[in-house]
């Protein structure tokens, strides 16, 4: 079946560059750059590159970003003695790591622990920032401000892990470190530390929107995809004005699974679908060391741990004998 | 339709490529009950060439133990004054198969290893170094059967036909470069070889295989009851279990059911010889090899001076069972602890 | 009789793949055609051995629930039905109702006049399943090695599997699976939120359009991929997460055997740098 099925650009229009609907409300800054046009973005989505709004809060949020950055960066290649080299050799395995557990939450000394404190302020302020930037970039559009408000499902979970869930344990070095395979080792070792996570109930949860955010983007992408040819993929024409595109789309999943979703309305459920997996994610680590210190023994309290028959001959801690430390 | 023409020729490609890349396959035994996943998994080629490495020496004929003692015949006999003169005998010419160098020069060839012209005296450091690993040999044998049971172990278990046994530890300071103010990596954080190539810590035998530090790090109640083990304690401990792990060939699943690492009743029977393995480690490193630290000449110490130390690879090497529980020791009892003296009952051995 | 209001025209006769005009028809709101039938089967059947299984075990508390693959000592054969051989049953009804599903919703678009992307995304998704639980055991020589059939249950066997590995996080492709299951949480989320905001400034405030979706994007980060493009990243973020996690875990066990960390060391050892 040689049938066309509209995933890759085939003819790209060559078109005048648009310069944007203009903000409302005064401002210093205007739009930067004009006339990009990338042939290869162009096959899949938009060709065209530019114009950026920088803004006041958008400089600040990427100076603050870079400064984290470069703390982080630099710290990295110290740590091999400045060799290039061994810096790209070994940056997957580079940290910037957070203090002992015996520094509390007082600031440490640089070396330990106080440029991680650092690089994780400019961080945390960059985000924020940046945040400030998604609310404000769509009150100068007038539009509404529901991706200001999904970015904040997202900074939850990341607040908690570095700073809330820590201050509350009292101790800076239960945050994750910066590090490509030492943040994947902070994740082993939470689990370990804290009775195997895969039994918290709120990771669970996450999980089933993460995994149910990934099948619903499968299913809405796939379907606009497939009424494309009816001009699905307009969905804010369809969605004031029905069309065949939105009409076939919701009988796909009527006729499916007995009942369907509208144009506006799949855009609800998946906004909730990813905006509950950070959500919920966020509290099954704040729960996680604060209230309780072992999930699969809080499993096992509320009877939803599976029994196993015994397969081998019964097992005693050794070191419960008399004397003996473990 | 072409896209699921090219998606079967994928997968048909990747079936071969997959079929035939693991050549002779790979074994499972499993370790828990069905589903649960608690499997170790056995590459056939790798474990063909660990047996084959692992093939144990011919055992000399065994000697005589009547007639006079060597602490009675020889002079400066202090571990091996028990043995009759041909066991005695038997010993150093097992030590010389088992430890020394066959391609050593004249000097150093044979009994010189260890000896002087005057096989008395204690001039050369490798002769005060393997009285103390005679000790140390009959100790485990007699006093941790909780690790080694029956099979038992001889010179040959760590040292293989080499003069330093291949898989020795040293403390291990870290590529440095920690100087002024950049940051620590708390002893993590570069791909280390002890934590099996992650950027966990580098050094997790220090902590727990020559200090006590606990091993232990969850909680044993819902709420912790003041369990105040942090997530980087967790780290060093996962470095050790990956050490473990790896200088057995096995897997965390071979001991524990990782959905609950610390309950003992999910945990095989493994886990408990693994728990005495640690401890008898412990032992050996405090009373063997550290007092030994003056003993050896700088060229055979670690980058901080310190002496060479037992981990798990040193006998295990890679298999679950050093030499897969092949026993040399068996044959040799003058290894296996004092003999008794003919009057006295003979001591029993310490369960630990 | 259910239909919505613009349905009826749009029920025709056609489209089918098998059986003609036999099973041409629907029950309420849902399509039955010749897939419906042997999906209802496959899922019946199935539903009644884990109703059955259930019932052999030693708790009805839908958590614990627990129906386990058989031994490995019993390799690629049949076990006996209460030593896995119902998990057996499960999985052959589990990928019968799947495919049959798949097939239905082809039979559904071609009555529909659609493309066929949602089946072929969900056939993804049953790649996985199938990988997971066919292909990987038949490649390791036993049934047993598949994931049993409970709620806690199978994250016990997660969690055994992926320390099987020592380190599963350092295994390259379950790295490259998650970098798309993250990217396709964010673009839903940034995707979703952009057409809201459009659709429903403040009180008061005109309905937006696409030039203003296009806007937003260009003014926050220089692209916008526009609203066909986001749907066609969309299906592919989506879809290569399906597809990359079925190879993390095919390449574990049949072609890697040791700790997924210990695999680096090709890179750390190139002679440029070592």
């Amino acid at each position: 079946m040689a049938e066309y099925q509209n995933l890759f650009t085939r003819v790209q229009v060559s078109a005048p560059h648009y310069h944007g609907v203009p903000h409302t409300g005064g401002g210093i800054w205007g739009r930067h750059g004009s006339g990009g046009v990338s042939h290869l973005l162009g096959r899949l989505g938009d060709a065209q590159i530019g114009p950026v709004y920088l803004g006041t809060l958008g400089l600040a949020s990427l100076l603050s970003g870079l400064l984290a950055f470069e703390i982080i960066g630099l710290n990295m290649w110290a740590s091999v003695g400045w060799s290039p080299l061994q810096f790209i050799r070994q940056l997957a395995w580079l940290a910037l790591e957070p203090p002992a557990p015996g520094y509390g939450l007082t600031i440490p000394p640089l070396k330990d622990g106080g440029w991680w404190l650092m690089a994780g302020f400019f961080l945390t302020l960059s985000v924020m920032l940046w945040w400030a930037r998604t609310y404000r970039l769509a009150r100068k559009l007038e539009m509404g401000t529901h991706v200001a408000w999904a970015f904040a499902a997202a900074i939850w979970l990341f607040l908690v892990l570095g700073f809330i869930r820590p201050v509350l344990m009292g101790s800076w070095s239960e945050a994750v470190p910066f590090g490509i395979f030492p943040h994947l080792d902070w994740t082993s070792a939470f689990s370990l530390r804290y009775g195997n996570l895969l039994y918290n109930p709120f990771h669970a949860l996450s999980i089933v929107f993460l995994y149910g955010s990934v099948l619903l983007f499968a299913m809405h992408a796939g379907t606009i995809l497939a009424v494309s040819r009816f001009g699905g993929e307009r969905e804010v024409e369809q969605s004031l004005d029905r069309g065949t595109a939105s009409e076939r789309a919701a009988l796909f999943w009527r006729w499916t699974m007995g009942f369907n979703a509208t144009m506006e309305s799949i855009h609800r459920w998946a906004w909730w679908c990813a905006v509950l997996c950070m959500i919920t994610g966020g509290i099954g680590i704040l729960l996680t060391g604060t209230v309780v210190d072992n999930w699969y023994l809080w499993a096992v309290k509320h009877g939803v741990a599976p029994t196993y028959p015994q397969s081998f001959p019964t097992v005693v801690d050794p070191a419960l004998a008399p004397g003996v430390t473990p | 339709m072409i896209r699921a023409t090219r998606l079967l020729v994928v997968l048909a490609l990747s079936s071969a490529l997959l079929a035939g890349c693991s050549k002779s396959g790979v074994e499972s035994v499993q370790n828990g009950y069905r589903g649960t996943g608690m499997a170790t998994l056995y590459d056939k080629d790798r474990v063909a060439a660990q047996y084959a490495a692992s093939q144990l020496p011919a055992v000399s004929p065994a000697a005589p133990g009547e007639g006079p003692t060597a602490g009675q015949i020889y002079q400066n006999v202090k571990v091996l004054d028990d043995l009759s003169a041909a066991e005695f005998a038997r010993v150093m010419l097992s030590i010389t198969e088992w430890v020394v160098p066959k391609d050593a020069p004249s000097e150093q060839a044979a009994c010189n290893y260890c000896h002087s012209a005057n096989l008395a005296d204690d001039s050369k450091y490798q002769k005060v170094v393997a009285r103390k690993m005679l000790q140390m040999t009959r100790d485990i044998n007699s006093k941790w059967q909780t690790h080694v049971a029956s099979t038992g172990v001889t010179c040959y278990t760590c040292h293989r036909g080499n003069a330093v046994p291949a898989y020795a530890w040293f403390k291990d300071p870290g590529p440095g470069h920690q100087s002024g103010i950049i940051a620590t990596r708390a002893g993590q954080n570069t791909p280390s070889l002890a934590g099996g190539l992650t950027s966990l810590p580098y050094d997790p035998f220090t902590p727990f295989l020559l200090n006590d530090e606990p091993i232990r790090v969850e909680g044993k109640t819902i709420g912790g009851d003041g369990n105040r083990s942090s997530i980087k304690q967790a780290e060093w401990t996962y470095s050790l279990m990956i050490h473990m792990s790896e200088s057995l060939g096995v897997n965390c699943a071979y001991c524990h059911n990782t959905r609950a690492w610390s309950d003992w009743s999910q945990s095989t029977p493994q886990r408990v010889t693994a728990w005495h393995g640690i401890r008898m480690a412990r032992e050996l490193n405090n009373q063997y090899m550290v007092p030994l630290t003056e003993t050896f000449p700088a060229n055979r110490l670690g980058v901080t001076g310190d002496v060479a130390k037992v981990n798990c690879s040193t006998c295990h090497q890679g298999v679950y069972k050093p030499m897969f529980g092949a026993s040399l020791a068996k044959d040799y009892p003058e290894l296996r602890g004092r003999k008794a003296a003919p009057e006295a009952t003979p001591p029993v051995a310490a369960a630990r | 009789m259910s239909l919505l209001s613009f349905e009826r025209k749009y029920r025709i006769r056609g489209g089918t793949l098998l059986g003609g005009d036999l099973f041409d028809f629907w029950v309420g709101p849902f399509y039955v055609g010749f897939f419906g039938v042997t999906t209802a089967l496959f899922s019946m059947v199935g539903i009644a051995m884990i109703l059955f299984g259930a019932a052999i075990g030693p708790t009805w508390n839908v958590w614990q629930i627990n129906i386990a693959p058989p031994d490995l000592s019993y390799g690629l054969q049949l076990a006996p039905l209460r030593q896995g051989g119902l998990w057996q049953v499960i999985t052959f009804c589990a990928v019968g109702a799947f495919s049959s599903w798949a097939l239905r919703e082809v039979e559904i678009c071609r009555k529909l006049g659609m493309g066929f992307h949602v089946p072929i995304a969900f056939g993804s998704a049953i790649l996985a399943y199938v990988t997971l639980q066919v292909i990987r055991p038949v490649l390791m020589g036993a049934w047993g090695h598949a994931f049993p059939y409970g709620i806690f249950s199978h994250l016990d066997w997660v969690s055994n599997v992926g320390y099987q590995y020592l380190h599963f996080h350092y295994n390259p492709a379950h790295i490259i699976a998650v970098c798309f299951f993250f990217t396709t949480v964010l673009s839903l989320a940034l995707h979703g939120s952009l057409v809201l905001s459009a659709l429903n400034p403040k009180k008061g405030q005109v309905v937006k359009g696409a030039e203003h979706e296009n806007t937003f994007f260009r003014d926050f980060i220089g692209y916008s991929v526009g609203t066909l493009g986001i749907h066609r990243l969309g299906f592919l973020l989506a879809v290569n997460a399906g597809v990359w996690s079925a190879i993390c875990i095919v390449i574990s066990g049949p072609l890697w055997t040791r700790s997924w960390a210990d695999w680096y060391g090709w890179w750390l050892n190139m002679p440029v740098w070592n």
